[in-house]
């Protein structure tokens, strides 16, 4: 918000004769920073961040008062004072209209002063160079004297053509339903009955608080005009505002609320720069109709309280009382260690005594408070267990190569998620998707819920940009499925994703043909990140298909008592082509909180101090004969003293049948009590070799 | 000497020495010269050295012992001279093996793929380290929030202006309290106080949305921590020493700090914390907007209001809050240009910081 040092000169003497810095400190200090200083036609303007809690000092005499109270110079100075007793004749105002408050908790006070035989005429040089200087717009002598005043005194005006108002009088009430108002920007409004308006005998003249209405505005033509000045409910043209996307200099007051002490200074202001202007005589008096009367407020400060909240024993009730009555408080009662304090009516924002020691402070300087350490233990140390578990996963994932990304959880739905079909119902999330109502970017108003194409995308970037081998990883939360709308962390689940495509292994001593990620790179890596909860063995990993998989090369891995754990796949073609994925890419997901709680313990289990013998088995089965039956045989003879099974090799080529692979095993044989001997070895792995053929039909 | 045997021919011992001496100085070249030498000379049946012994039996008594002894001591010598053959053969052989597996030592190593932790993950956890030393505990909450714990609790009344201040993402599901995307990490004050109740010391680290479009300082998506304390007597100078302490050990030593006032609708008093301009060392630049301080924090004592949600007596225990953006941190201790970056997943940025982390 702009302020012209100029303007502030009007009611406070500035520090240091107006030099910008120091004001800028003063203000910084205060908790009003300064955006920019911007200097021309020598004058000095600067952009104030003002807080939504002080509408009080969006206007040049209210910022002046922050400076005074920082400074401590007198406000308001000489120049400062009101406009003082205008001179006024013929019939009084009452006499010329009247207004009548049929919403008294809306409209808690509606000023209005009557000006008659105005002439068409502009502004002084003075009002209009002021509110030049701060990006104001100057149009004529009645708009620019009500601007001027809202910029001085932070009253927001308007200003009726009274001839027009029928019936010469006003009724505030609530807009009728499909009641229209065309607004002075010429645009027609359809109004609901939430909406206060200004009304005539007739019809809706203004839309209270907001803006004024066409038919009735002043033009070169009025000669009788009523100024008006009112209090209005924050939250009422609040919703107004925001409902007709309608945001005025005024409604930015109203809704933050303003001071309904300044209305009858604000219309003598704006009255005294319109006759000036534009001539014309006063009617005598003030109309000044009530709706619901303000309470006098106040809040009461204790010197503990003082002290416990700043940590600063220096400071003192004096001091405190010094402080609030420079910024426009008074003290109204003294008690020996506490002060009822009496909040003027432009400090809405401040009722408690928290709000009174923050003044307090102000005044004092956060800069001169102490520091220290806070004294306390807390509760003691919890964790959050879920996010060691996210964290022992990205460790392990960064061991083995893989980068950390982020995307963006916005999706659509339809275009991003269908080929993942299939994982969204084993997640239970393939109803309808978690959306957005008023998202950032409409084509993308669901949450995700998968990480896996956010991944694809990033992996699809990395190859664009030429990367050869891509290895990346997520964690996040995936949004969606049956939640209760009472527990909103119902909607999320916890997601560990990655992907490897291209090279996997880029060194030039492994062959070409080995480099490229497969199902194998993604599956060991679930393995391993899960091995900390969940035995690799006890993982069961069954056939799972979705579109966006390639055919046959993704499962779903379970734990033993079959709750899903993870999917894992290769990236089929079609998704690769949509994706735009030269490269094969190998994915997996894995479901955070399905991970068992608790951690496989770490023991020491004692082991052998004998040799083992090896013994290798080689054979030949058609391809879909699954791994997991060999082991499941091999376990269900319980051969003597074998201490590992392993998978050896697989070969597929020359010397092998088509559809047929031949797999080489290796049995390591170990006993915990004696060295074996080769021919015990032997006659296990020939018990082996048998049961291989006779209930698998290998063939050796 | 007369006699007819091994007696009457010329010495056999010394003849068989000479000409051994004379093969193993020109040495052998292969295994299979090695072995036909070592045959000859040592075989059981029919080597040379073997024979020596045959004949003795037949000498004189008084000779047999001479005999004996020097037969022996031949026998030694050209077993120790084998022996050595056999060494230096050895040596030869596996320097011949070793020269063939030689490796050219300037070849590009196999190095382990390193991975990275993502920039704003490296932020986190360094942040995290420090309030851990400092005794806080780590909590967490949902990013899918309702009104109540996101705003209402907070001290932001329904319809009030301080909510425009955060562009809110609402999901479109009908609830009593309405859904939104969490546009700050305070919820988690509300969810731990509510729990846990006081005293408590803890940070609350986690992703935030608001509704802002994609440009090179703003992002929908960012990432913030929260840090709150709650117990007897928790005041501004708490605050103050806690915000020193914290960006001295995150900027180094001798980062300037200072607080000014501000308004949060969740404390009061309210404050911002701001450090001494990193790139104009307090001067005024661009960056700062020629104050010389950057905002790097919202901050303040915990509203009476807000305590009293979460069934806490603002009588009895005070506390204070503040919060801070990570990806902006993350931009300033890496210095890099764009947050656009941190949502591109692209290798080449995430990589580069972590291995200097």
């Amino acid at each position: 918000m702009k302020f012209s040092l100029d303007w502030l000169g009007d009611h406070v003497t500035l520090p240091d004769a107006g030099a910008p810095d120091s004001v800028r400190r003063l203000l910084d200090r205060a908790g009003l920073p300064v955006e920019s200083v911007e200097e021309a036609h020598g004058v000095v303007v600067f952009d104030v961040e003002i807080t939504p809690n002080r509408p009080d000092a969006m206007n040049h005499r209210g910022l002046a008062r922050e400076i005074a109270a920082m400074s401590g110079a007198a406000f308001p100075n000489a120049s400062g004072k009101s406009v003082g007793e205008l001179p006024s004749e013929g019939p009084p105002a009452h006499e010329l209209s009247s207004v009548e408050i049929q919403v008294p908790g809306l409209c808690r006070r509606f000023g209005a002063r009557v000006v008659r035989g105005v002439r068409s005429a502009g502004s002084s040089e003075r009002v209009r160079g002021r509110l030049a200087s701060i990006g104001a717009k100057t149009i004529d002598a009645v708009v620019d004297a009500t601007n001027y005043a809202l910029w001085d005194i932070g009253q927001p005006l308007h200003a009726f053509d009274l001839d027009r108002l029928r019936g010469g009088r006003i009724v505030v009430r609530r807009a009728k339903k499909g009641e229209k108002l065309t607004t002075l920007d010429g645009v027609e409004r359809e109004l609901e009955p939430g909406d206060v308006v200004v009304a005539d005998a007739a019809r809706a003249v203004s839309l209270a608080g907001i803006m004024g209405g066409l038919e009735t505005a002043v033009t070169g033509k009025t000669t009788n005009v009523l100024l008006e000045a009112a209090w209005w409910d924050p939250v009422a043209i609040r919703r107004t505002s925001r409902r007709l996307g309608m945001h005025t200099d005024a409604s930015h007051r109203f809704e933050r609320g303003a001071d309904p002490e300044s209305i009858p200074e604000a219309l003598d202001l704006a009255a005294s720069l319109l006759l000036a202007a534009a001539g014309g005589i006063l009617a005598p008096g003030r109309i000044d109709a009530r709706g619901r009367p303000f309470a006098r407020r106040r809040a009461v400060l204790r010197l503990t309280r003082l002290r416990l909240l700043s940590g600063d024993d220096r400071l003192d009730l004096d001091f405190a009382a010094e402080a609030l009555s420079r910024l426009g408080f008074s003290i109204a009662k003294r008690g020996g260690k506490r002060r009822t304090v009496e909040i003027p009516s432009f400090r809405g924002d401040v009722s408690i005594e928290e709000d009174l020691v923050e003044e307090v402070l102000r005044v004092w300087g956060y800069d001169r408070l102490p520091s220290r350490l806070p004294l306390t233990a807390g509760a003691g140390g919890h964790f959050e267990p879920l996010r060691l578990v996210e964290e022992k996963l990205a460790d392990e994932a960064v061991a083995a190569g893989f980068h950390e990304t982020f995307s963006y959880p916005f999706v659509d739905r339809q275009a991003d998620e269908s080929s993942f079909s299939a994982w969204l119902e084993a997640t239970g999330t393939a109803k309808a998707p978690l959306s957005v109502a008023n998202p950032v970017d409409a084509s993308r108003r669901d949450l995700r819920a998968t990480l896996l194409p956010g991944l694809l995308d990033a992996v699809s970037r990395n190859f664009r940009h030429g990367a050869h081998g891509v290895a990346l990883f997520e964690v996040g939360r995936a949004f969606g499925g049956d939640g209760d709308v009472s527990r909103p962390e119902t909607f999320e689940s916890r997601r560990f994703a990655f992907a490897i495509g291209g090279d996997a292994r880029p060194h030039w001593s492994a062959p070409v043909a080995s480099r490229a990620a497969d199902f194998f790179d993604v599956k060991g890596l679930v393995e391993r990140l899960l091995e900390p909860w969940a035995d690799p063995r006890r993982l069961v990993w069954k056939p799972f298909a979705a579109d966006a998989f390639a055919t046959g090369a993704a499962a779903r891995c379970e734990v033993g008592d079959g709750r899903l754990l993870a999917v894992a796949g290769i990236v089929g073609e079609d998704e690769r082509e949509r994706r735009r994925l030269p490269e094969r890419v190998c994915v997996a997901e894995i479901l955070v909180e399905a991970i068992p709680r608790e951690r496989r313990p770490a023991r020491y289990v004692g082991y052998s101090a004998f040799p083992p013998i090896v013994a290798d088995l080689s054979f030949a089965h058609p391809r879909d004969l699954a791994w997991e039956k060999l082991e499941a045989l091999a376990r269900k003879l319980d051969l003597r003293d074998l201490e590992s099974f392993a998978l050896l090799d697989r070969y597929e080529g020359p010397g092998v049948g088509e559809g047929e692979v031949k797999t080489t095993i290796r049995l390591t044989f170990r006993s915990a009590e004696r060295t074996l001997e080769q021919a015990e070895v032997s006659r296990e792995r020939d018990r082996l070799a048998a049961a291989l053929g006779d209930e698998l039909a290998v063939r050796f | 000497m007369a006699g007819s045997g091994p007696v009457s021919s010329p010495d056999p011992i010394a003849q068989l020495l000479v000409s051994f001496r004379e093969e193993s100085a020109r040495g052998v070249s292969s295994r299979a010269e090695f072995e036909a030498l070592k045959g000859r000379y040592l075989g059981r049946e029919k080597g040379l050295v073997p024979a020596l012994f045959l004949g003795v039996r037949e000498l004189p008594p008084e000779e047999r012992a001479g005999y004996g002894a020097r037969a022996n001591a031949a026998k030694r010598e050209i077993e120790e001279g084998i022996a050595r053959l056999g060494e230096t053969l050895a040596r030869a052989e596996s320097e011949r093996r070793e020269r063939t597996a030689a490796v050219d030592v300037t070849l590009p190593g196999r190095r382990t793929r390193a991975g990275s932790l993502h920039p704003v993950t490296l932020v986190r956890r360094r942040i995290e380290e420090i309030f851990l030393r400092m005794g806080y505990s780590i909590a967490d909450g949902p990013e899918i929030e309702s009104d109540f714990h996101n705003f209402e609790a907070l001290n932001f009344p329904p319809e009030h202006p301080a909510r425009d201040a955060q562009d809110t993402l609402f999901l479109d599901r009908k609830a009593e309290s309405p859904l939104l995307l969490r546009t700050h990490t305070s919820p988690v004050q509300i969810r731990e106080m509510r729990k846990r109740g006081a005293p408590l010391k803890i940070i609350a680290p986690g992703r935030v949305y608001r509704n802002e479009s994609v440009d090179a300082t703003h992002q929908p998506v960012f990432h913030q921590v929260e840090a709150l304390v709650v117990d007897k007597e928790i005041s501004m100078a708490d605050l103050k020493g806690t915000v020193e302490a914290f960006f001295g050990a995150l900027f180094g030593a001798g980062t300037r700090v200072r607080i000014i006032p501000t308004f949060f609708p969740f404390v009061e008093p309210g404050a911002d914390v701001q450090m001494g301009c990193l790139f104009c060392n307090g001067a005024g630049c661009r960056t700062c907007k020629g104050s010389g301080w950057m905002e790097i924090a919202g901050a303040g004592e915990v509203h009476p209001a807000v305590l009293r949600a979460c069934g806490i007596d603002p009588e009895e225990w005070s506390g204070f809050a503040f919060g801070l953006g990570l990806d902006r941190v993350a931009m300033m201790l890496y210095e890099f240009p764009d947050l656009r970056l941190l949502f591109e997943g692209d290798e080449r940025f995430l990589s580069q910081l972590a291995p200097l982390s």
